[in-house]
């Protein structure tokens, strides 16, 4: 396997961070290397906040920022700017948290497109804002890795409350993301 | 008997090498990017996975002051720290060392204010370099876990105070894979500390008394050769934690340095993506090697000088910078190389000073640059 690297972008709150973590924390359970870390120090509520993860079969040896991701989920249209995008190929796959579709955001450039709308998902599964769980199945789901099984016990593991309704969100982000449609796929 | 694989950031997996040590007395006082350190512990403590007496101390002066006492008293003492509070303990580390309490201590290097930062860069333990504590430089969580363990067992051979860099960010604050070794290993490796010297009313002895000009110069003299010892001491700590544990890293290491037309001299986390970028250019056909400085203090003359004989060019990053002269590495590999008659020419490139992006396309940018160009006697800003 060729090194899989990820941004997550969120707002400081959102839970950007935390879906970092979840998936780092998912690849490490099915035996790979991990290299996992976020913006930090001057981070606040509503500020934006990146996370950057890293997997490999073999250990990371990297320590500098993510120029070419292979996947970047983004909490919230509004933080879809220039400077995010910018290492972004035709490759790259750009997972956006949003009621729209994925032709709507077609002009910000020659990415593979995916929208899900996780605070649908979060609402009907009784968490409220918290969208990370469904963004984070999803997003397994589009890449087909690791197994939804595996997925799904460490979503569990990493909620600190509402562990059923965490994995039953990840479940149907999982599941729209297998049955939807991809942008430039 | 295999360790226990865990993901946890270069903190926590420092804490989890403190652990390991058992150390009695743990002095602290909050920094960033520090602080997730002394909360490990602290949660250890808690959950009682370690017998520790805390104690936290009203300033970084303070907890140093308190970890030269505790050490004295012939206990194992840990803390940690970073930037503006290793600063504020600049006094106490020249009377650690003088007072030959073999205390370690991490710091995560941080950007020193003026401005406000918290990125990585290396200026602020490497301006600590002549307070007489042995400095390693660590490039990963895995390596500062067990660069602790082994900077105690040097420590306390020699009995000088120790301490173990990781950078901010890249490391400090990093998930990653990491190994922890069983107790059992860490007992074998590192016993007890029982100094025959200590602060104890049976014994009935002193420290710091005033002295006479003699006195303190034989007292310097003893502390330089101690330094001194303290290189062979910690090849042989490194050689047996491999033997023991599986993993060694020596005091520098040399990564596919066969017949190079050029080596890049680095330090702490810039060498792991300097290793990329070494694969990346032999593979292009290029000679390139990496010397890692992992004992910075002492410096480690001799291994650098033979691991330099007949190699044409060393191109120099430091992650580091003092005004007036440049990067600190720049400097004492100018100084170590005088006089060789079959040494490098050193480029010195000032690179991610401030905590800037360093990937490993401008590191190999920076070598092909060192390869056309002669060496300038000034270090060069490198962005």
């Amino acid at each position: 396997m060729q090194v899989l690297q990820f941004i997550v972008q969120g707002r400081g709150g959102q839970g950007a961070q935390k879906a970092g973590e979840i998936l780092a924390n998912i690849f490490f359970s099915e035996g790979k290397y991990v290299q996992a870390y976020a913006t930090y120090g001057g981070a606040r509520r509503g500020t934006p906040v990146s996370s950057f993860i890293r997997v490999d079969d073999k250990p990371i040896r990297l320590r500098c920022n993510i120029e070419n991701p292979d996947v970047i989920l983004v909490f919230d249209p509004s933080l879809l700017n220039e400077t995010l995008l910018k290492g972004a190929g035709e490759k790259t796959l750009v997972v956006i948290n949003s009621t729209q579709a994925p032709e709507e955001f077609a002009a910000l450039g020659k990415f593979k497109i995916f929208t899900i709308d996780g605070m649908a998902i979060a609402q009907a599964n009784r968490l409220g804002r918290i969208v990370n769980s469904a963004l984070v199945g999803a997003v397994t789901g589009l890449l087909g890795q690791p197994d939804i099984d595996l997925v799904a016990k460490v979503v569990g593991e990493t909620s600190p409350v509402k562990v059923e309704e965490n994995i039953n969100s990840c479940l149907d982000g999982y599941r729209m993301a297998r049955e939807g449609r991809v942008l430039n796929a | 008997m295999s360790g226990e694989r865990i993901l946890v950031n270069g903190n926590h997996a420092a804490a989890y090498g403190v652990r390991l040590a058992r150390p009695m007395v743990v002095p602290v006082y909050p920094i960033t990017p520090q602080t997730p350190i002394v909360e490990k512990i602290s949660e250890f403590q808690a959950e009682g996975q370690m017998e520790v007496e805390l104690v936290t101390a009203e300033s970084e002066h303070s907890a140093m002051s308190a970890c030269i006492t505790a050490s004295l008293t012939g206990v194992r003492v840990f803390t940690a720290t970073a930037s503006q509070g290793l600063m504020l303990m600049h006094e106490m580390l020249h009377y650690a060392s003088g007072a030959r309490a073999p205390i370690v201590m991490v710091n995560v290097n941080r950007t020193i204010g003026s401005p406000w930062g918290f990125w990585p860069d290396q200026t602020d333990s490497l301006a600590q370099r002549d307070t007489g504590w042995i400095q390693y430089y660590c490039e990963s969580g895995q390596e500062s876990l067990d660069t602790i363990l082994q900077a105690f067992r040097v420590a306390e051979k020699v009995l000088l105070p120790a301490m173990v860099v990781h950078e901010a960010f890249y490391v400090s604050h990093s998930l990653e894979v990491v190994e922890v070794p069983a107790q059992e290993l860490a007992d074998q490796f590192l016993p007890p500390f029982t100094p025959p010297h200590r602060l104890d009313p049976e014994i009935k002895e002193s420290w710091g008394n005033t002295v006479n000009q003699d006195m303190f110069y034989r007292h310097r003299k003893t502390l330089g050769e101690a330094m001194d010892n303290a290189l062979a001491a910690a090849k042989e700590a490194d050689a047996d934690y491999r033997a023991l544990v599986g993993r060694g890293y020596g005091i520098i290491e040399e990564y596919r340095c066969d017949n190079p037309e050029i080596i890049i001299a680095t330090m702490g986390s810039m060498t792991g993506t300097a290793r990329e970028a070494v694969d990346e250019l032999r593979a292009e056909g290029l000679a390139v090697g990496l010397l890692k400085v992992k004992l910075f203090r002492p410096f480690p003359l001799k291994d650098v000088r033979r691991a330099l004989t007949g190699v044409p060019k060393v191109v120099v990053l430091d992650r580091n910078f003092a005004p007036g002269t440049g990067g600190f590495l720049h400097q004492e590999m100018k100084a170590a190389l005088y006089g060789m008659s079959d040494g490098p020419e050193v480029h010195g490139y000032l690179a991610g000073v401030g905590g800037t992006n360093i990937p490993p396309a401008k590191i190999k940018d920076m070598v092909r640059e060192a390869l056309a160009e002669k060496a300038a006697a000034e270090p060069v800003w490198k962005g």
